[in-house]
């Protein structure tokens, strides 16, 4: 494992892509920031339930914020990540040197998932600087112990990302090749963030949707009281996901024939 | 008796009702080269996956270095070296990156990547990426890339796919050098049996998946020889006559022709014998069968195949 981890890391250092995505996740809280000095230039008011992120503490919310952003920026990352290993055939020189496939498929989730956390931490970090800077580091209503709510809320929102994460990670074994991960992993993403509207809206449905970690993410307030008692059970989805996302990929890519 | 370093008994790959492969068995010792010839579509490659482990076979059994059960095989397989079809390289990274990936994925020091590097001629590719290598340039980076775990075993599936006649050349004495410096044992494919004839030692002509034949260099060298070709409407009377000559290792082939196999300097004896004893003579000369028409004759294929 240690050894994939490493051939990991030399492909990552020259990859523009990851630059990229790294890239896009320091710039968001800066155009972000910008835009809300120019709301409250123009008389408007910040509103934590509609703004999510108004001041340096409410910044520990830029994964709420960003979420579908923040999803699309890495299941693009990911389609490519893992799909070019395919299509380049190199996914070859690892396999024949007789690594387990298991081990190779949880060497690219442990990548993907320090990706996403390397991500989300610039993304978080730099939020909460701006916004500090910006409108002062303040305080989230009702919190009183700030520290073990950042940490908790920061957890449970990479959580929330890496289940999907480890989906475009499976999605990518499946489909074997990038264009088709992207286009698949986009229609997920598009699906778990928009569905959940309509289905919420009925009596039989509105559970199925809990059972989507976006729906979480998309339709919960981090920083009311009632949404964040809900956090084990957001915990407990996202542990699920992840382990069946996983074990379903997994047993399909020890069986696929590479080509 | 040479170590046996891969046998592959009854291979059977099935792809929906097409069998890609059907009941291959092959042995390959120690020090061998062996060429896989194929038309395009006969199963090489399919072969070649099979013996890395990345397809899964419907049938059949696959013994490396002794080994034969899944772990056996997995650590087997850390022993080998492999180049399918085209060069699986890292496009955006440079030669020598390329190559730590892989000493990484293999768990090797990365001491012997510059000695590589000069050894496939590429030491001087410097901050170049593998994308902007030459199709001969990324062939030959593709097998520094499998011999930096040292392996004992290369498999590579037409080496020579694409590259120039200097190009070739190259890459034949790449082969030949990796054999005799290092000691590596080399199944390798191709659809040109010209080409593969040039460098190694035992063939296996594969047809629709099955192993129709398998020989020797000795072997093709005199299925492929040069003969006397006679053409006479008199094959009797002739036989009596080449009997007469002392003539010995021939052959009639038909109703009007006799291959003679021996005596290839005395066309001008024979026809004059064969005048005297009254012998019609259509045709006489000598020939030679090429390595691609004993091929097609064991394939019945069209030329270009």
């Amino acid at each position: 494992m240690l050894n994939l981890l490493t051939a990991e890391k030399f492909k990552l250092h020259r990859s523009k892509k990851l630059w990229i995505v790294l890239g896009i996740l320091l710039l968001l809280p800066i155009m972000q920031a910008v835009n809300s000095i120019l709301e409250v230039d123009n008389g408007k008011e910040l509103v934590q339930v509609k703004d999510t992120v108004i001041n340096g503490a409410t910044g520990i919310l830029m994964m709420e914020k960003n979420g579908f952003t923040i999803l699309l920026v890495f299941s693009a990352f990911i389609s490519f990540f893992i799909g070019e290993e395919f299509q380049n055939g190199t996914i070859r020189n690892a396999l024949s040197l007789g690594r387990g496939r298991t081990l190779y498929y949880l060497s690219k989730l442990v990548i993907t998932a320090l990706i996403s956390f390397i991500g989300v931490i610039i993304l978080t970090a730099s939020g909460i600087i701006l916004f500090s800077l910006v409108f002062g580091f303040g305080e989230v209503a009702e919190i009183n112990d700030y520290f073990g709510y950042a940490i908790k809320t920061f957890s449970t929102l990479y959580l929330l990302i890496l289940a999907n994460v480890s989906i475009y990670v499976m999605i990518s074994f499946l489909t074997k090749n990038s264009s088709i991960s992207l286009i698949w992993s986009f229609l997920y993403t598009m699906a778990t963030a928009f569905l959940p509207e309509i289905f919420l809206q009925t009596e039989h449905f509105k559970y199925v949707t809990f059972w989507f970690t976006e729906t979480y993410l998309n339709y919960s307030d981090f920083a009311n009281l009632a949404d964040i008692a809900k956090y084990p059970e957001m915990i407990l989805v996202s542990l699920i996901t992840i382990v069946l996302s996983s074990t379903l990929g997994i047993l399909h890519f020890n069986r696929t024939d590479i080509k | 008796m040479s170590e046996t370093i891969f046998k592959a008994t009854n291979i059977t790959k099935i792809y929906g009702e097409n069998k890609a492969l059907d009941k291959v068995s092959i042995e390959i010792k120690r020090g061998m080269i062996y060429g896989l010839i194929g038309k395009n579509g006969a199963g090489k490659s399919t072969f070649m996956r099979t013996v890395m482990g990345l397809i899964k076979v419907n049938e059949g059994d696959i013994e490396l270095f002794g080994k034969t059960d899944k772990k056996g095989l997995q650590l087997a397989r850390r022993k080998m070296g492999q180049s399918i079809e085209t060069p699986a390289l890292y496009p955006e990274l440079t030669a020598q990156e390329n190559l730590k990936v892989q000493a990484a994925n293999g768990g090797v020091s990365e001491r012997e990547i510059d000695d590589l590097l000069r050894l496939m001629n590429l030491e001087n590719t410097g901050k170049k990426k593998a994308k902007n290598f030459s199709l001969g340039m990324r062939q030959r980076l593709a097998i520094a890339s499998t011999l930096i775990t040292n392996p004992e075993f290369l498999i590579l599936d037409e080496p020579t796919n694409g590259l120039d006649p200097s190009g070739i050349v190259n890459m034949r004495e790449i082969i030949q050098r990796l054999v005799t410096e290092r000691g590596i044992t080399v199944l390798l494919s191709s659809h040109l049996l010209d080409e593969l004839s040039q460098v190694a030692t035992h063939y296996g002509i594969l047809h629709d998946g099955k192993l129709i034949s398998e020989l020797s260099k000795e072997e093709l060298a005199s299925k492929t020889r040069q003969y006397i070709e006679l053409e006479t409407m008199d094959v009797q009377s002739a036989v009596i006559v080449l009997d007469e000559l002392g003539i010995r290792d021939y052959e009639v082939i038909s109703g009007t022709g006799i291959n003679i196999y021996e005596h290839l300097d005395d066309v001008a004896k024979i026809n004059r014998s064969l005048v005297l004893a009254n012998v019609d003579i259509l045709r006489i000369g000598t020939t030679r069968q090429k390595l691609e028409e004993y091929f097609l004759q064991l394939t019945g294929g069209t030329p270009n195949a």
